[in-house]
């Protein structure tokens, strides 16, 4: 009985954070962007500096017709928001926040491919969405989604690779425990590498082709309407929290911090996730979107080549200080 | 693989194999489904259902890694590649007509002779062992890593050869038919490309 | 010296962030009214003392958005034996805002200052007929005119005070003279 529940304390927990921290980042951008714009942003839902505009905005989103095109798969346009939306809710079951069994949803062996294989899935909901609503820029959006996702995915894995070998597992919460903090400037090469090729995946700017409006409209997108629409939203601010946390835990040192870590380890987590949610946002308001073959180009010639250097040299240092 | 658990019956399943066989029970209907839909686009959502289905398998054989990395290579990046192969073509919503060959009987007879060379194979090698559920994960990292990499390391590298000649010949290739065109990058011949190096990502 | 590479990318980020702590410039509108300056043009009020009925801000007006109705009194002689005089009576003044495209020619050429820019803006009306706003609505719009902003310091003085301060200095001269020839 105690085990059961638990898991469903676990559970909820989890939950609770992927109902909640995705609104928390899409309310600081609002404001960040606005500020950077040298706006105010939303100001009036919820009295105090607007800070209910995106409950406002989800209650809209409800009340709004859902409407399937005529032409449209219509199961597979209907699915495709819950299984885009589903693996990050999967993901944050494994990324730990703090040390110790109680700080992680579910400890997993090899954490590492979990969370990438999960994430990977999530990217199947933006082709099934592409190619079920009918509609040229949504076939065109799917298109570039997952010639995105095939260019960026290999450097990802190749940085978190790295740190896996750095570590010696590929657990988690195992890399967590073997970190040093000399890992910060020798893994600094695969943790940039990392982070630009989550953002390419989440299709965050300035890597928003698959969803660039001023060309394709919104890319896969385009058809949603509706509460289906403010899952795809969802889903990506849960994939920027996701991003966030799994590059605080493989190349900042998760809940290890200069002093204060025994008990208060998950406040580090979180503020440096938090920072990186900042850092996301920042990116977006300051560089302009990329053309698609310079998209290619990036990957293929510069974060590919850059992800092997640094796995040559976890490589050498590995052998060189054992 | 840990030795038979020595009073193990078939007439008193336990959960994890309840569990087996109507995940595998689901892999196969959705494995039939694929190769039968005349929608192609679905043919490959139900190819993604059938590799999920394998991975809980895995999983459920405690091989943890391997069933993250099928989910990886096979869902995340094949599935991908294939639905991206598929978008290019005219594949139209809904059926379609010519979505049949004139040698599915060849195909049928091909597929039955590989799955019973698999069968016969995996039960020629295993015969009567049982996997210890509650023991120590036979299917961990470091297990599999060790034993890959100790007792399997010779058809792991002729694999990898393999592979790279797999690649060579797609850059090849590509090359040609970027010759041939004598103009601008020919966009199949960067798909091609893209997928050689997909390959070497997968492996 | 070649640039580092990088380093407009890093600039670019430097600019989003100090834009970011500065002040923003969103005006909180309804909440805030805007302060407008004098003369801004919002709204064309009309101080009928002031008209003449000379019908030439309508005529000026290149929309015709303009509408006058006067009609002829009579007034009787001041003193008797005098000649009765005729007077302008204004009947009717519109502006139909609708057409009006706030070009301010009528106020530039109203010779008896009879017409003010106000900057009063928020009259919005759900139908377009009833932009046409009669003379008490002009007139009512007076009040929100605000004082003309001060000349500037070197400025040449205004025109009728120099006149007034002209013969206010005369007059003065004039009684001075007499006194200063008796001593």
């Amino acid at each position: 009985m105690n085990g059961v529940l638990d898991v469903a304390l676990r559970l909820l927990v989890v939950f609770v954070v992927f109902l909640t921290f995705p609104l928390i980042v899409g309310q600081t951008e609002h404001k960040v962007m606005a500020h950077m714009q040298g706006r105010l942003g939303p100001m009036y839902a919820g009295g105090f500096h607007g800070w209910a505009q995106l409950i406002a905005d989800g209650v809209k989103f409800a009340q709004k017709e859902d409407v399937v095109p005529n032409g449209a798969d219509r199961r597979i346009f209907q699915l495709a928001p819950a299984v885009a939306l589903l693996p990050y809710l999967l993901v944050l079951l494994a990324i730990p926040i703090g040390p110790g069994e109680g700080a992680v949803g579910q400890v997993l062996d090899a954490g590492v491919f979990f969370v990438l294989a999960v994430m990977a899935v999530g990217v199947l909901g933006s082709l099934m969405a592409g190619w079920a609503s009918a509609n040229k820029f949504s076939l065109l959006g799917g298109l570039r989604t997952a010639a995105q996702l095939l260019a960026y995915e290999l450097p990802m894995l190749l940085a978190a690779a790295s740190v896996a070998m750095a570590a010696g597992t590929v657990s988690l919460p195992g890399i967590l425990d073997a970190f040093e903090w000399w890992w910060l400037p020798w893994q600094i090469v695969g943790a940039i590498v990392f982070f630009v090729a989550g953002l390419a995946e989440l299709q965050r700017p300035p890597f928003d082709m698959p969803v660039a409006d001023s060309e394709i409209i919104f890319g896969a997108y385009t058809e949603y309407t509706g509460l289906r629409f403010a899952l795809f939203l969802l889903a990506e601010y849960a994939g920027i929290i996701v991003l966030c946390g799994l590059t605080t835990v493989l190349f900042l040192g998760g809940w290890h911090g200069p002093w204060g870590a025994d008990g208060l380890g998950w406040v580090w987590t979180l503020l440096k996730t938090a920072i990186l949610a900042f850092v996301v946002i920042w990116l977006r308001v300051t560089y302009p979107r990329l053309r698609e073959d310079q998209l290619q180009k990036f990957s293929w010639t510069l974060l590919v080549p850059l992800s092997l250097a640094q796995i040559a040299l976890t490589g050498i240092v590995k052998v060189v200080i054992q | 693989m840990s030795l038979a658990a020595p009073t193990h019956g078939f007439l008193s399943p336990t959960g994890v194999e309840i569990a087996f066989l109507l995940v595998g029970l689901v892999t196969f209907g959705a494995a039939l489904v694929s190769v039968t839909t005349r929608q192609l686009v679905h043919a490959a959502l139900w190819l993604v259902v059938t590799l999920g289905g394998l991975a809980v398998e895995y999983l459920l054989l405690t091989a943890e890694f391997i069933a993250w990395v099928q989910v990886l290579i096979y869902v995340g990046s094949v599935v991908v590649l294939l639905l991206f192969g598929l978008m290019l073509t005219k594949a139209p919503i809904g059926r379609s007509p010519d979505a049949d060959s004139g040698n599915r009987w060849a195909a049928l007879t091909v597929a039955v002779a590989a799955a019973a060379a698999l069968v016969w194979v995996v039960v020629d090698a295993f015969r009567a062992t049982w996997i210890d559920l509650d023991g120590a994960a036979a299917g961990s990292t470091k297990v599999t890593g060790e034993s890959l990499f100790q007792h399997w390391v010779l058809p792991f590298e002729a694999l990898s050869v393999l592979l790279l000649a797999a690649l060579v010949g797609a850059i090849v290739l590509s090359r040609k038919a970027k010759a041939d065109a004598a103009g601008p990058e020919v966009p199949g011949a960067r798909d091609g490309q893209a997928a050689a190096e997909r390959a070497e990502g997968a492996r | 010296m070649a640039p580092i590479p990088g380093s407009g990318l890093a600039k670019g980020l430097a600019v989003t962030l100090r834009t970011m702590t500065k002040k923003t410039v969103t005006a909180q509108y309804p909440d805030v009214q805007p302060d407008l300056p004098p003369r801004t043009r919002g709204v064309i009020g009309l101080f009928e003392e002031n008209c003449t009925v000379c019908m030439l801000c309508a005529r000026e007006c290149p929309d015709w958005c303009i509408y006058i109705d006067s009609h002829k009194e009579t007034i009787p002689a001041a003193a008797p034996g005098g000649r009765d005089r005729s007077r302008n009576v204004l009947d009717r003044f519109a502006i139909d805002f609708s057409l009006c495209m706030y070009c301010g020619i009528c106020i530039e050429v109203c010779p008896f200052d009879a017409l003010f820019w106000s900057p009063e803006f928020e009259y919005a009306e759900t139908d377009i007929r009833e932009l046409t706003h009669e003379r008490d609505k002009l007139r009512e719009w007076m009040w929100t005119v605000p004082a003309p902003p001060a000349l500037d310091a070197g400025a040449e003085e205004p025109k009728e005070i120099a006149a007034a301060r002209k013969t206010a200095e005369k007059l003065a001269a004039a009684q001075a003279e007499p006194q200063g020839g008796d001593t």
